[in-house]
């Protein structure tokens, strides 16, 4: 049997979980009944702390403390739950709503509400708050403790610069949002916030700045999560890979970041955050290429001097996509453009290598692909050696022994630093994958495959669309108007409208007169000094 | 990805490790020739000479290698009856794809040159896909082609290379050679209103001992490839040879001076006054007077003083004036001189024929015809020079003079 078939057989009917069963039983009015439910459902984890108090002798009247150990702010439930009770236990209960007294006079924590089914009781426990259920009621009071021991607010690892905020977002999908909200400190700034994945019920908000940001987007960005029904979701990279519009592409179509400054920044062009609680990359869609060629940082810096790293990042990129293929074209189809010194010296490198151009090139890139590979996941103590075994090993052992031509490590070894000054790793790995097929391409028809694979590749690009928005705007189409903040970067005081291809409900972003002028007249500093300044002369 | 794809996929895979596919050549299956020589048998086929890089010992270029003890280049004699077959026949002899993209010089014999001419030669040139156009053009001068190519050189490790660098540097500091290319000489031999330069080379000292390594061996060397005026070339064949002041007239008039010195004598000195040229330009104008083409040349040059060998007063401007008078004179009877050779030969090296083409089209056709036997030679040409003395170098007054001052 083919193993096709085999493969249809096994084709099974999708089960359904047994999730929806709990729904069906309600909160019971006996507290007993109640603890029972939940520690059968918890299947008796000791994590789950249950504290039995009474809170009035006549009659008699008990409640339950239930949270979740580590979920928890200790103190809170301490001083202003049990502490609070204990202290408030009546010898005679009036004859008034047992919720109303403990919500005006017992409880003294911030958010208090009332629920009266399973899930949301269990949905809110397991995310840290604390379920207060009293005898003879059947509803539980659910009290915000959310707390315990998260990762502090640091500086980012994967994104590092040199001017701005050091702040990255944390796990913390409570933390992250506030670091924007401190950013923004407007009412406009929405947040939606869900719940997805069957078995994580992983906490997801979604952002946006009511007023700037076009409708459509956002009611895309809600369709598409809405459809989500996946059984778990252990980071945004689980969500990004189940809303991107290409889901089998090479490139990016969802970017992400850990910088609260960056979120901003895209909010105020009228994009949309994903924030999912567990992850502390936040995702921002819609994505168009050149995002990926921009860090906060270039705003932060005078506009030449980021302009001309944006473009060497350009410039980088393509280096590493074509630059083996490259040398491997000219070497072996157009040597005539090569300048007869340079010709010579190369030729003299490979005379005593033994394989064509392809395969030398084939042979230092994939042991570069090893060695960044070993190197990315080993603890520092380890990658060290790694470094020396790269560097001295392959590197000269490799040149020594005539395997491969010095030039051709050179070639690679550009490549790889191209490579890794691509500030997004998402479509520096792109790049990486397609150098192969270029080197393919170039192997087989010199210069022509080359272009032949960078016309497939710009069609390519220019086809993508990300939640709606052209990939290669705003070149294709061409909006000359955004082009100021592409691969260049125009003066702040420029930016004058916001993207057009968000399509922003508010256009205007400031002032059309926030160019600096000098003073109209020197006069006016200089009557400023005065005698005996040290400027004096 | 599906079973139907995968046998195709894997095909296409195997495709860059095949060899022999399309145009892809390695590099090392090149001999890159950096020079092409071509001699003329007795009985009328053309013996070639390559001379090919053997980038092992290129020194500098790999560590290791056997540089700097074997001769850098190696060279290769073929017989045939047109440069392509010659060069066909080679691979008899060369194990690898002779590779002339890279060939920047091509050398002919004096022989060759005189008797039959560079036309057909020029075609197959031109014609091949590899061969440059840019490619220089230099003749052999009182020695055989191949042998000139054979000699080794020491600072440039490819004679080749030294050969171009020589005529590049003799043409912008000296001013007295040209450097012809493939292209250059095709557009003038083509045109009926100019003929072509080429430079001349020689080989000065013993050219057997020059082909070993004994050549690099010692300081001086045995012997020196050097630049040796240029010849004049007409209806594609080698006419006459243009040395010395002459070559130097005949640059002034073609505008292609760059920094030229120009000596004058001085109050009975003979060469006193050295002066070095910065900056020229030539204008010629072409009118018709009275039915009859004439041409004016004008020149203009700027230039410092650089060696003034007898007293005179240099702050003086009227003693200034004087030198410059003394430069227009000396320049003026250059190129006169020039223009009256190339009369004397029939040759319109200047190009004056092209230019009256370009400003009386029309009258042009009745000259052109007869343009090189009996209107060029006839020609009245007018040349006029300005001078002028720019800087005087490091310092004022020679120290004669001031020595002489200083007795008085």
């Amino acid at each position: 049997m083919s193993y096709r078939k085999l493969r249809k057989k096994m084709h099974y009917k999708e089960q359904i979980p047994d999730s929806a069963s709990d729904t069906q039983k309600s909160i019971d009015t006996s507290i007993t009944e109640n603890l029972n439910f939940i520690k059968q459902k918890t299947g008796n984890s000791p994590d789950i702390i249950i504290r039995t108090l009474a809170i009035s002798h006549d009659p008699k009247v008990s409640a339950a403390i239930i949270h979740v150990d580590g979920l928890v702010d200790n103190p809170t439930i301490n001083e202003f739950l049990v502490q609070t009770m204990e202290d408030s236990v009546q010898e005679k209960l009036q004859d008034e709503d047992l919720f109303t007294v403990f919500t005006e006079k017992v409880v003294a924590v911030g958010s208090l509400e009332t629920v009266s089914d399973w899930d949301t009781l269990f949905q809110s426990l397991l995310s840290g708050d604390t379920v207060i259920l009293l005898d003879g009621k059947n509803e539980a009071l659910i009290a915000s403790t959310r707390g315990g021991e998260r990762r502090p607010v640091e500086q980012s690892d994967s994104e590092i610069t040199l001017r701005g905020s050091k702040e990255g977002f944390t796990e913390s999908i409570n933390t992250n949002t506030a670091l924007v909200r401190r950013i923004i400190k407007n009412p406009n700034l929405w947040v939606e916030s869900m719940n997805l994945g069957k078995q994580t019920n992983t906490d997801l908000s979604i952002m946006y700045i009511n007023g700037i940001v076009d409708e459509n987007i956002v009611k895309e960005v809600r369709q598409r999560l809405g459809r989500v029904d996946l059984d778990a979701i252990l980071d945004s990279g689980y969500i990004e890979q189940v809303i991107e519009d290409e889901s089998s592409g090479l490139f990016p179509t969802v970017t992400h970041t850990e910088r609260p400054d960056a979120v901003a920044g895209n909010l105020l062009e009228g994009r949309v955050a994903i924030f999912v609680n567990g992850t502390p990359h936040v995702l921002i869609v819609p994505a168009i290429m050149i995002q990926f060629f921009q860090t906060p940082e270039d705003y932060y810096v005078r506009f030449p001097i980021s302009t001309l790293i944006r473009m060497l990042r350009v410039f980088m990129f393509l280096i590493s996509l074509i630059g083996p293929a490259f040398y491997v074209a000219v070497t072996t189809f157009h040597q005539e453009m090569i300048p007869t010194d340079l010709l010579v010296i190369i030729a003299s490198q490979t005379e005593s290598v033994p394989f064509p151009a392809i395969v030398e090139a084939l042979i230092m890139e994939v042991t570069f692909e090893i060695l960044r590979e070993a190197g990315l996941r080993m603890p520092n103590k380890i990658s060290a050696t790694i470094s020396i075994v790269g560097a001295l090993v392959i590197g000269q052992g490799v040149i020594q022994a005539g395997i491969v031509s010095p030039a051709m490590v050179i070639v690679v070894a550009t490549t790889a630093i191209a490579s890794l000054a691509t500030p997004n790793y998402d479509i520096a790995i792109s790049a990486r994958l397609l150098r192969f097929a270029f080197m393919l391409g170039a192997a087989i028809a010199g210069f022509y495959g080359i272009i032949l694979g960078l016309i497939m590749l710009i069609v390519h690009l220019v086809s993508l669309r990300s939640f709606g928005i052209p990939y290669m705007a705003p070149f294709a189409p061409l909006i000359p108007k955004s082009l100021k903040d592409s691969i260049m970067r125009g003066p702040i005081w420029s930016f004058n409208e916001r993207p057009k291809s968000l399509n922003p409900q508010n256009r205007v972003r400031q002032g059309t007169d926030q160019k600096p002028l000098p003073p109209i007249k020197r006069g006016m500093m200089r009557a400023e000094t005065k005698e005996g300044d040290k400027n004096e002369s | 990805m599906s079973r139907k794809w995968i046998i195709p996929f894997f095909m296409a895979a195997c495709l860059p490790f095949l060899s022999g596919c399309w145009s892809s050549i390695e590099l090392k299956e090149l001999a890159i020739v950096s020079a092409y020589a071509l001699d003329k048998k007795e009985d009328g086929t053309y013996v070639g000479t390559f001379q090919l890089i053997n980038p092992m010992n290129v020194p500098g270029a790999l560590q290791g290698g056997a540089s700097g003890q074997n001769p850098s280049i190696a060279t290769y004699t073929a017989t045939g009856d047109n440069p392509l077959e010659v060069a066909d026949r080679a691979s008899t002899i060369v194990s690898r794809d002779l590779y002339f993209a890279h060939t920047s010089l091509l050398v002919i014999s004096e022989e060759l040159a005189r008797e039959e001419g560079l036309s057909s030669i020029l075609d197959a040139m031109e014609r091949g896909i590899e061969f440059r156009t840019t490619t220089k053009i230099v003749i052999s001068r009182d020695v055989k082609a191949g042998e000139f190519v054979q000699v080794l050189t020491a600072i440039d490790q490819v004679p080749a290379e030294k050969a171009i660098k020589s005529l590049e540097f003799t043409e912008e500091l000296y001013g007295e050679n040209i450097a012809t290319n493939l292209q250059k000489f095709i557009n003038a031999a083509v045109s009926t209103g100019k003929e072509p330069l080429v430079s001349g080379f020689s080989v000065e000292g013993d050219i057997e001992k020059a082909k070993t390594m004994e050549q690099l061996q010692s300081s001086d060397g045995s012997a020196t490839i050097k630049v040796n005026g240029m010849g004049v070339f007409k209806e594609g064949k080698l006419v006459n040879w243009i040395d010395g002041e002459k070559s130097e007239g005949t640059l002034w008039v073609l505008d292609q001076i760059r920094q030229a010195p120009v000596n004058i004598d001085w109050e009975n000195h003979e060469d006193a006054i050295s002066y070095k040229v910065v900056r020229q330009k030539t204008n010629v104008a072409t009118k018709i007077k009275d039915g009859k083409p004439a041409i004016s040349v004008h020149i203009r040059a700027e230039g410092d003083l650089r060696v003034i060998e007898v007293p005179v007063d240099i702050t003086n401007p009227h003693v200034l004036f004087r030198i410059e008078g003394a430069l227009q004179q000396k320049i003026q009877a250059e190129a006169k001189a020039a223009i009256e050779v190339a009369q004397k030969t029939k040759t319109d090296i200047f190009g004056f024929g092209e230019k009256l083409h370009h400003s009386e089209p029309k009258v042009w056709q009745q000259f052109e015809k007869e343009w090189q036997d009996v209107y060029f030679p006839a020609l009245d040409v007018d040349v006029t020079v300005e001078a002028f003395i720019r800087r005087t170098g490091m310092r004022n007054n020679p120290y004669l003079f001031d020595l002489n001052k200083k007795s008085e």
